[in-house]
């Protein structure tokens, strides 16, 4: 009986991105077992950071050690040939391969799905790429800042009022997660579908359409409305706005249906505003937004952050302040739900850090080994799995030999 | 060939974005997914643009069209116990149940998780809260928007010394929806190797913290909050979205390797750049980001960011324009990869929609109609699948019970 959601599933990661990682961390929390390929120099993503005192070191790199726990780390140049053939022994064994090597260069190397799945009827392939692996941006390079602008997103985060002030990301790499979790679950997909025919797939992934997907409405807008994007999306209905409190946090003041805003005049004691034509509904509040401002303003500086964010939560209004990473830490809501998880790394200390995404009620969610070192699992995948020697494993890793 | 949830049937209680972005997922896999709206309470994105001509209608929204293709509706007031009843039995007869309503609203309409299991005891079912079940917030009230606040994104974006900033769109939203897509299919897994079921309890809070774990590292090392960067980066430089000729025309630009910086020099016919000793290594560009960005915007003001970018990468370069609407609309890469579905719809014609960011060998995924009208569905569902004859769908009209 499996104990967990995916148990007795085996997947070969190679990540370049963070998006292969991602999707593959999804999967490996969820009991699959996963086994990175990672090349002599690493994971890229080990250079990443953010490093303990700032001081870059292959095994303490936060990105890295948050995308790989529960994963095994072998090294293998797949650039060279005996290097591609081992890495072709762990799939035939492998229920799921996944990559984010760009296309032209993973046909390069032979990791095309072609080149990949030749004989191996049940494995499934799941490769993302920035653009795809067609139409005329295929061979873009991309990085983050690229696909999320390609996707759409940049354009949309800006402050509205200051347009000498530039499109701009949104923390972390969000369009490698977004390509990860569509990935994962494209992948899982597959997983149901060969469970009815018996036979493997390729799954392609574009991290620009992962991001175009879900740009909430701005793109309907163009084909709906003939409107253009505006800076921090469309905002047709209001208040939907930032205002510091007196204590210097930030709230978040938010009205989405009309019950919401009869009850936030209420709170504020001004029953005056709803006569006021400006405020009449939630679509002539937004277009009067520059006139009603300032009293918000005014009234929030009157509060601190956590009273005002309790005192709407009571009257069922959806204010939230802008949470800090310590604030989110020391959360009673988030300790009684048992969020953040503490792991102990061998080499970057014990640190807290984000839990599962949901919460299963059969089967676990669960970290069972830290991120590992490079290499850590040469020996147990390479050696007792395939029955490489000692002296063929060296050898593989180059400059180890001897 | 089929898509790969061919034969699984979702009960769909979802409304807004998160839950419907879910249901979305598993519609595009060729699920069945049956939404259940009512007049009582209509989803709060059939109420939003953008609408043909300006005109709002509750089957006219793009918002509303864009996430709920390919799902059946039908309209059933389950605050009413027989329209409850009849939940339970379309339950009976599917795989999944979904719903994104406020914590412990669904179990006051009786159609919680331990009831629904005495129809259908191998269900699986997920609840997509803002704040999740259990904890003392976790009655408070939550839209996407908040989300990027509470998860504490806002405080993690924005330009290098202004006030937090929202990220543009409501993320919390189709990211929670697209983790509980996952979740669901992972469910399926289970139950096909074992033939249980179970409950899946997601907070929208937790699954948009899940996505910020670089943050959350550099707090646990070095006890400290990132500062907002603008669109800089510690491992890249340049990395930044640049001013171009023209009004409000922009280009994003970003070298990780030196030689993307030297290649970046020659597009721009700067090979004094390439030479200078202030921006010689990654370590120099960082130390010199001010000069550096002062130069390549010098370029980019005389440039039109497409067709800049397009000599850009031919040289290598990472580059892209922040894409508005319009320009991924009549983008011809995305229209050559088939990306956009434009299917028939009863009410606002043939409309573009973002479509499927994944394509599957051989089981394809396709939207195979437009988003539903209200009600599209109830011959289908009340007369096929629960066997009620016309007449006895007209009584429940009538007393409002499908409405």
């Amino acid at each position: 009986m499996p104990e967990s959601a995916l148990d007795r599933l085996t997947i070969i990661e190679y990540n370049r991105t963070g998006g292969a990682a991602y999707a593959t961390k999804l999967m490996a929390d969820l009991g699959a077992e996963v086994i990175k390929v990672e090349p002599l120099t690493g994971d890229p993503d080990r250079c990443l950071g953010p490093f303990p005192g700032g001081e870059p070191h292959p095994e303490k790199s936060g990105t890295f050690l948050y995308l790989n726990c529960n994963k095994q780390s072998v090294m293998l140049d797949i650039t060279n040939h005996t290097g591609r053939q081992v890495l072709d022994s762990l799939l035939r064994d492998a229920d799921v391969f996944i990559h984010d090597i760009p296309p032209a260069e993973a046909e390069a190397l032979g990791l095309s799905d072609k080149q990949v799945r030749a004989g191996k009827d049940r494995l499934v392939t799941t490769f993302i790429s920035p653009f795809g692996e067609s139409g005329p941006h295929r061979d873009w390079k991309a990085y983050d800042l690229t696909t999320l602008s390609a996707g759409g997103w940049t354009w949309l985060n800006g402050w509205p009022g200051h347009p000498e002030m530039p499109p701009l990301r949104p923390f972390g790499r969000q369009s490698a997660y977004q390509a990860g979790v569509n990935a994962a679950l494209a992948t899982m997909g597959a997983l149901l579908a060969r469970l009815r025919t018996g036979r493997g797939q390729h799954v392609e992934v574009s991290a620009q359409e992962c991001i175009t997907a879900i740009l909430e409405m701005t793109f309907a807008f163009w084909p709906y409305m003939n409107t253009p994007t505006a800076r921090w999306g469309q905002r047709p209905i209001h208040p939907i706005d930032f205002f510091q409190c007196k204590d210097g946090g930030w709230i978040f003041v938010l009205c989405v249906e009309e019950h919401q805003w009869q009850r936030l005049v209420e709170l504020m004691e001004t029953p005056e505003w709803t006569q006021w034509e400006v405020a009449a509904n939630r679509f002539v509040r937004a277009s009067n937004w520059d006139a009603l401002r300032p009293f918000m303003e005014e009234w929030v500086s009157q509060w601190t952050t956590d009273d005002l964010y309790k005192a709407a939560q009571a009257k069922r209004i959806p204010f939230a302040p802008a949470s800090t990473l310590s604030q989110l830490l020391d959360s009673e809501h988030l300790k009684a739900r048992g969020f953040f998880v503490e792991i102990a790394y061998p080499q970057a200390g014990t640190i807290k850090q984000p839990g599962a995404p949901s919460k299963m009620s059969e089967t676990p969610w669960e970290i069972r080994t830290p991120a590992p070192t490079l290499g850590q699992h040469n020996e147990t995948i390479l050696g007792e799995r395939l029955g490489l020697s000692g002296d063929e494993i060296k050898s593989l890793n180059g400059a180890r030999v001897g | 060939m089929p898509g790969p949830l061919e034969g699984i049937r979702v009960a769909d209680f979802t409304w807004v974005w998160a839950g419907p972005t879910c249901t979305m997922q598993l519609a595009h896999m060729g699920a069945e997914v049956i939404r259940m709206e009512s007049m009582r309470r209509v989803c709060t994105l059939r109420m939003l643009p953008p609408w043909p001509d300006g005109q709002p209608g509750v089957n006219r929204s793009g918002y509303f069209n864009q996430y709920n293709q390919g799902k059946r509706s039908i309209q059933l007031d389950i605050s009413k116990p027989e329209g409850a009843e009849m939940a339970k039995q379309i339950v009976a007869m599917s795989d999944v149940a979904v719903e994104n309503f406020a914590s412990n609203v669904i179990d006051r309409l009786g159609l919680g998780y331990e009831e629904l299991c005495k129809v259908k005891p191998d269900l699986i079912m997920i609840s997509m809260s803002g704040y999740g079940r259990g904890g003392p917030e976790s009655g408070y009230v939550s839209y996407g928007p908040a989300q990027v606040p509470l998860s504490g994104m806002s405080q993690l974006t924005g330009y290098s010394g202004w006030q937090p900033m929202h990220v543009g769109m409501s993320y919390g939203d189709p990211n929670a929806g697209l983790h509980a897509a996952f979740a669901v299919l992972s469910a399926l897994f289970y139950r096909a190797r074992t033939g249980k079921g179970q409950y899946i309890d997601m907070s929208q809070q937790e699954s948009t913290m899940a996505v910020l774990g670089e943050g959350f590292m550099e707090y646990g090392m070095n006890g400290a909050q990132p500062p907002r960067s603008g669109n800089r980066v510690a491992h890249m430089a340049p990395h930044g979205v640049f001013m171009c000729a023209g009004e409000d025309r922009w280009l994003s630009i970003a070298c990780a390797t030196d030689d993307e910086w030297r290649a970046l020099c020659g597009v721009m016919e700067r090979p004094d750049l390439a030479g200078d000793a202030r921006f010689r290594t990654l370590a120099d560009r960082k130390a010199n980001e001010d000069d550096l960005e002062t130069e390549i915007m010098s370029w980019t003001l005389t440039q039109e960011p497409f067709e800049a970018s397009e000599r850009l990468q031919a040289a290598g370069v990472a580059a892209s324009p922040p894409f508005m609407n319009r320009e991924l609309a009549e983008d011809p890469h995305l229209s050559e990869r088939g990306f956009f579905v434009e299917k028939e719809h009863p009410e606002v014609g043939v409309r573009q929609h973002a479509g499927i960011p994944w394509r599957m060998s051989e089981t394809p995924c396709e939207v195979w109609r437009a988003a539903p009208i209200m009600g599209q569905d109830n011959d289908y569902v009340f007369g096929e699948l629960l066997g009620l004859s016309s007449g006895q769908i007209e009584d429940l009209k009538a007393r409002q019970v499908v409405y």
